[in-house]
């Protein structure tokens, strides 16, 4: 019976999170008690993952261990960018230095490197992320919590489009090794990769909302809004995997084991999608922690082509306007992700397959 | 599992095709609304600190000032607007300024002669620190209440007197000093709201105001809606509401255009205007905006004056605005047009027989080739045509040999100050419509000036116009300065002055176009 | 997977041959493979005789010809300066696949050295020089490209404009994709370790450098091949990200980074400008990409007479 629900309560959370985000693709907004559920239910989850695999002790580690490094990140990002040239409040038309000194006074810049550091440093404890220079008065978390429906849409939906159409892709091409639907679905996905998404992104656009009129061509308003800039984004992921499917499933293929399900008489279609898929994704897994950090914090060009109001532009543009408070914030914001994603893939990895032992 | 996958996603995608979502942006009603792109996030809304256009757009339609421009005058006079009139004494040198009576915020207050000089104390204010706080230095002792040397602001030249007017003391005499009043960041503030609600009073929840518009939604990086402020003292606006919405991409905004989801399109990219100057939306209008080279007067061989004079005689200004397509001027003197002071015969032009002669001048010939120079410009596909255009005039009409770069913009601005290229672009954008605001800009003790030039004479001229307050002399101060900075020592090329280009729905009309790039929109009307 | 009897067949017949002849013989074979290989090396030769192939210089402006489509004078038309976009498309692939093979070759380099060290010696070596990766990752990469930038720009290493203009592009792209490098060389030299060659050499008291060099490399050198055509596509492609992000190559000089930058906004104007950097860039990858898949399938032993 324990056997039986542990079996079936990954898959079935799986279907609920879908459903979530179906749903919220329709605009239809969820009762804050569902989502809140929804967390709690997540967290009771990997609570009792980790307490019933006995993996206390590894995630406490790798918890340190990301503090190690988010503190390092933080660092080593706070020491780079004082060394770039030109300041935050350089403009075009030039201030006098005595404005320069009020503000430099204002925002704590007259003061030595390591007593910024050191407020910087007590500030994260607190979770202050300080106030943008650029956008004078408004705090970076407050900053970052704006940005982020938009961006934690736009970045769900690419990867359930570069799931849904790398991993089939993948199974397809590689059951039919060489022959044509192979060739043309590699075709398709070396395609999905060989023109720069600026060049992609207003080709879309120009067909679907200007020549045929059949989407919006910009802007962030509801379902048909989202489909352009998720084909956009997610195209590109949806190659990456479709190769890497098709490499391990051919590799798993060839193994033992498969010969022998194949002998004992099972169906082709059967093989293929109990024994083959499941041992097959494995590497799928392994790229899918960065996958997700960086589906998450977008992509800059799709967002500026698609007049998006999402975070990847902070990236550029903070560091453009050398909006140090504001270029931590979404560094740190991405190693947060980056860290936490991987943490998760690794135990997933092991949920996959129980011959990996963590420790 | 995966068959609900492949289930979920036809559902989705056969909802998608027939459920298209009616919604109307904002709740707005589109024979009300007048679409707009701003392009960007305003950085914020407080008028005391902003200091780019896209915050002064928004900030123009909700505020006023004590002044504005009439930009029915080809000179650009001033009209009153909170104040009723104003006057001058003591040689220009003492402003007496009367409000207007009756004017309400959205709050319901009046408007007090108090709230003018709250503001201006609130600007000035080092805790403040804010960026344009040397608008008001010509104001007596208000720059050394800016560096903290004063700590109380009565001891700045600003009153109120007992007839409720604001008298204005000036460190000396200034003609131009109501020209500042039409700027955003003199305009009054109620300092109650700030202190209640601190930064956040910006929110359109908080804020105060009293000009034709009111803020009426923010959404961060998404889009502003203001809407007619039925208690404007004025004449009412004509279009209830503005939808601004903050499109960067300038390909994606036209294409938005064209589907009728923007009314106006401004910010197009130059290369395409030869395509779109066909369209029966496009309009252009100058502006008060000059796009110029620099050269660093202390690097050899620019340390020599027949070298820069070569070099400034080797440029076709013509070939540049024929390029670039877009009805811009070509300039060769300093003050652009659409102001007193523009005098176009003036300046070094497109000779290139005699950019030889200077070059030789300058001890270079067959045997003595002149060195490379460099060229930098800050990352943009206009200033980079105009720049490998200018590369190719160098080599063709003087063989001089250019070498481009290209910096990313605060690297250029930080270059600019620690080790000024040979040759740097740079453009300015009218304050306000005087010449002195153009020609401050090249003397010896401007922060602007990044050639590294200086003279003295040129100093004097320029401090004496200031003074001055008849019209034709100080058009022949300037005159007499613009012909050294142009002719005589040459450490700036002028290349052409702006021209500002939209796209405008037929459906929008008295669309506010003028020289100073101002957009005020309670006189637009919707067909 | 047709049948094993081939297998065999070709395991025996070839045994005498070596492990290149090997590979060589197996990739004759594979069609898709040798036409995109043929296809590079005439873009290498288009890339090195650019000067005698194109009809015009890649900076001689014509103020007459400006935004004009095709025609027999302009074969694929002119771009805002009235220069000639073929020549500029010639000129672009010379820079475009300098840039891409050279930062292959110093990503290879870097990437070897520091995955091959991190990979030998293990332990806290090991961690360290991987939690340095793992930070590269997370520091926002436009910052390390713009110290870059105005780091070489200021050196001013070459007097040649070509290679000047070259240099802070190159070094911008080397210093962000030696990571994946070093990360795979790091992995497979893990697993050459392993391997018994390895420690019979050393049990014969061999030095690590040595064995290194002598055994490892060698063996993991397939991968890392594979691995190079594949990155030299990518190269291509984040060049013209950086031109897109204002980092590009010193004008006047074309790469068709440069080149898509220019076109990408006046699509719906002038789409020839827009359409031919694209045809090229998507051909040159389609290439490698083809070729890439069929040097693995020859080199991989795993893979063998499954073609």
């Amino acid at each position: 019976m324990i056997e039986k629900i542990r079996a079936y309560s990954f898959p079935a959370l799986l279907v609920w999170l879908l459903f979530l985000v179906i749903n919220s693709f329709f605009g239809f907004s969820m009762h804050p008690l569902v989502i809140k559920g929804t967390m709690v239910l997540l967290v009771v989850a990997f609570g009792y993952y980790v307490v019933n695999m006995k993996l206390f002790s590894y995630v406490t580690h790798r918890i340190i261990d990301a503090f190690l490094a988010f503190f390092a990140i933080a660092t080593m990002t706070f020491l780079l960018l004082r060394l770039l040239p030109g300041g935050p409040f350089d403009q075009e038309k030039t201030l006098p230095p005595e404005i320069m000194a009020n503000i430099a006074k204002k925002y704590n810049l007259d003061a030595p490197i390591y007593q910024q550091y050191f407020d910087y440093i007590s500030g994260l404890f607190t979770l202050d992320l300080g106030e943008s220079y650029k956008y004078i008065g408004r705090p970076i978390t407050e900053m970052l919590i704006e940005v982020l429906p938009a961006s934690v849409e736009l970045g769900v939906f690419s990867l359930l489009l570069a799931f849904i159409l790398g991993i089939p892709a993948g199974v397809l091409s590689a059951a039919n090794h060489n022959k044509f639907l192979d060739r043309l679905l590699m075709f398709g996905s070396i395609s999905g990769v060989a023109l720069p998404s600026f060049v992609v992104a207003p080709f879309l656009i120009l067909i679907f909302a200007f020549k045929l009129e059949w989407l919006p061509a910009a802007l962030w308003d509801g379902p048909s809004y989202y489909i352009l800039p998720v084909l956009a984004l997610g195209s590109r992921p949806a190659a990456t995997i479709a190769r890497l499917t098709r490499a391990s499933v051919l590799e798993v293929i060839a193994s033992d084991y498969i010969r022998t399900a194949k002998a004992k008489g099972l169906s082709r279609l059967k093989v293929l999608f109990k024994h083959v898929l499941k041992n097959s994704l494995l590497p799928v897994l392994t790229i899918s922690g960065p996958l997700v950090a960086g589906l998450l914090s977008g992509s800059f060009i799709v967002e500026l082509i698609f007049a998006i109001p999402g975070m990847a532009k902070h990236f550029v543009q903070s560091v453009n306007n050398r909006d140090y408070p504001l270029i931590m914030g979404v560094t740190l914001l991405y190693s947060g992700l980056l860290i936490l994603s991987n943490l998760i893939v690794d135990l997933l990895y092991s949920y996959f397959d129980p011959r990996i032992k963590l420790s | 599992m995966f068959k609900l996958i492949t289930v979920a996603l036809t559902s989705l995608l056969l909802s998608v095709s027939c459920t298209k979502k009616q919604k109307t942006e904002y709740g707005l009603d589109h024979k009300e609304t007048l679409k707009i792109n701003i392009t960007t996030e305003p950085p914020t809304l407080d008028w005391s600190k902003s200091t780019d256009t896209t915050s002064a757009l928004i900030q123009d339609n909700i505020m006023e000032g004590l002044v504005d421009y009439n930009f029915d005058d080809p000179d650009l006079s001033l009209k009153p607007s909170l104040a009723k009139e104003w006057s001058s004494t003591n040689k220009e040198q003492t402003w007496t300024f009367t409000l207007r009576k009756g004017v309400k915020w959205t709050d319901g207050v009046e408007l007090t002669p108090q709230h003018v000089v709250d503001g201006w104390e609130r600007l000035l204010s080092p805790a403040t620190a804010s960026e344009y706080a040397y608008f008001l230095y010509g104001i007596k002792n208000a720059s050394k209440y800016n560096k903290g040397e004063i700590k109380d602001f009565k001891e700045v030249g600003v009153k109120i007197n007992d007839k409720g007017q604001i008298v204005v003391e000036l460190e000396g005499p200034q003609s131009y000093f109501p020209y500042l009043l039409t700027h955003h960041c003199t305009y009054p503030v109620r300092k109650d709201i700030i202190a209640k609600h601190g930064d956040r009073w910006t929110n359109p929840a908080n804020i105060v105001t009293l000009g034709a518009y009111n803020l009426k939604t923010w959404e961060h990086d998404k889009a502003i809606v203001l809407e007619r402020n039925e208690n404007y003292y004025g004449e009412k606006a004509k279009t209830k509401n503005i939808l601004a919405y903050m499109i960067k991409e300038a390909s994606t905004a036209i294409t938005l255009f064209e589907t009728g989801k923007l009314d106006v399109q401004g910010n197009l990219p130059s290369a395409e205007l030869k395509a779109l100057k066909k369209k029966p939306e496009f309009k252009q209008n100058g502006i008060l905006l000059l796009y110029y080279y620099g050269m660093n007067t202390t690097k050899p061989p620019l340390n020599n004056v027949n070298f820069r004079k070569a070099i400034s005689h080797a440029i076709n200004r013509d070939e540049i605005t024929t390029m670039l397509d877009g009805g811009q001027k070509p300039m060769t003197s300093w003050v652009p047009p659409g102001m007193f002071g523009f005098e176009p015969e003036k300046g070094t032009k497109f000779n290139p027989s005699k950019a030889k002669e200077f070059l030789a001048k300058a001890g270079y010939n067959e045997e003595n080739k002149p060195p490379k120079i460099e060229l930098a410009y800050n990352t943009n596909e206009d200033h980079k045509r105009i720049a490998e255009n200018v590369q190719a005039q160098l080599k063709k009409h003087l063989g001089v040999t250019v070498e481009i770069k290209n910096e990313e913009w605060k690297s250029y601005l930080g270059k600019l100050k620690s080790n000024t290229p040979h040759i740097y672009r740079m453009g300015w954008v009218a304050d306000f419509p005087d010449p002195d605001n153009f020609l401050n800009l090249m003397t010896s003790y401007s922060d602007n000036n990044h050639t590294n030039w200086g003279n003295p004479q040129f100093d004097t001229l320029i401090k004496k116009a200031v003074s001055v307050d008849k019209k034709e002399e100080r058009r022949e101060l300037y005159s007499k300065a613009q012909k050294i900075l142009t002719e005589q020592d040459v450490p700036v090329i002028p290349i052409y002055s702006g021209v500002s280009h939209l796209l405008i729905n037929k459906r929008v009309q008295n669309y506010p176009m003028n020289v100073m790039g101002r957009r005020k929109f309670k006189e637009v009307v919707l067909k | 997977m047709t049948t094993i009897a081939p297998t065999l067949q070709a395991d025996t017949a070839v045994a005498s041959k070596s492990l290149w002849q090997d590979s060589m013989s197996r990739l004759k074979k594979n069609k898709a493979a040798m036409i995109s290989l043929y296809f590079i090396i005439f873009l290498c030769f288009v890339s090195l005789f650019a000067k005698y192939i194109a009809p015009y210089s890649f900076e001689t402006q014509n103020m007459d010809a400006i935004l004009q489509g095709p025609s027999s004078k302009y074969w694929l038309g002119t771009d805002s300066l009235g220069r000639d976009l073929l020549s500029r498309l010639i000129y672009g692939a010379r820079m475009s696949m300098a840039v891409a093979i050279f930062t292959a070759i110093i990503s290879l380099v870097i990437g070897s050295v520091f995955g091959a060290i991190s990979g030998w010696f293990g332990g806290w070596v090991d961690r360290i020089m991987m939690r340095i990766v793992d930070m590269l990752f997370s520091i926002p990469s436009l910052v390390l490209l713009i110290l870059v930038k105005v780091i070489f720009d200021s050196l001013n290493l070459f007097e040649n404009p070509e290679l000047k203009a070259l240099t802070s592009t190159l070094m911008a792209l080397s210093l962000t994709s030696w990571v994946t490098l070093a990360r795979v060389v790091r992995g497979q030299v893990l697993q050459a370790k392993e391997m018994l060659y390895v420690e019979a050499a050393r049990s014969i008291g061999a030095g690590s450098a040595y064995t290194l060099w002598k055994h490892v490399i060698p063996n993991i050198i397939g991968p890392i091949v594979v691995l190079l055509t594949l990155q030299i596509p990518g190269n291509i492609l984040f060049e013209s990200f950086l031109a897109f992000l204002g980092l590009g190559l010193q004008p006047p000089f074309s790469s068709w980074g440069v080149l898509a930058n220019e076109g990408w906004s006046l699509m719906r104007s002038y789409p020839h400008l827009i359409i031919w950097p694209s045809v090229a860039m998507a051909l040159t990858l389609y290439a490698f990409s083809y070729l890439g898949d069929g040097l693995r399938d020859a080199l991989d032993p795993k893979m063998r007479g499954r073609m």
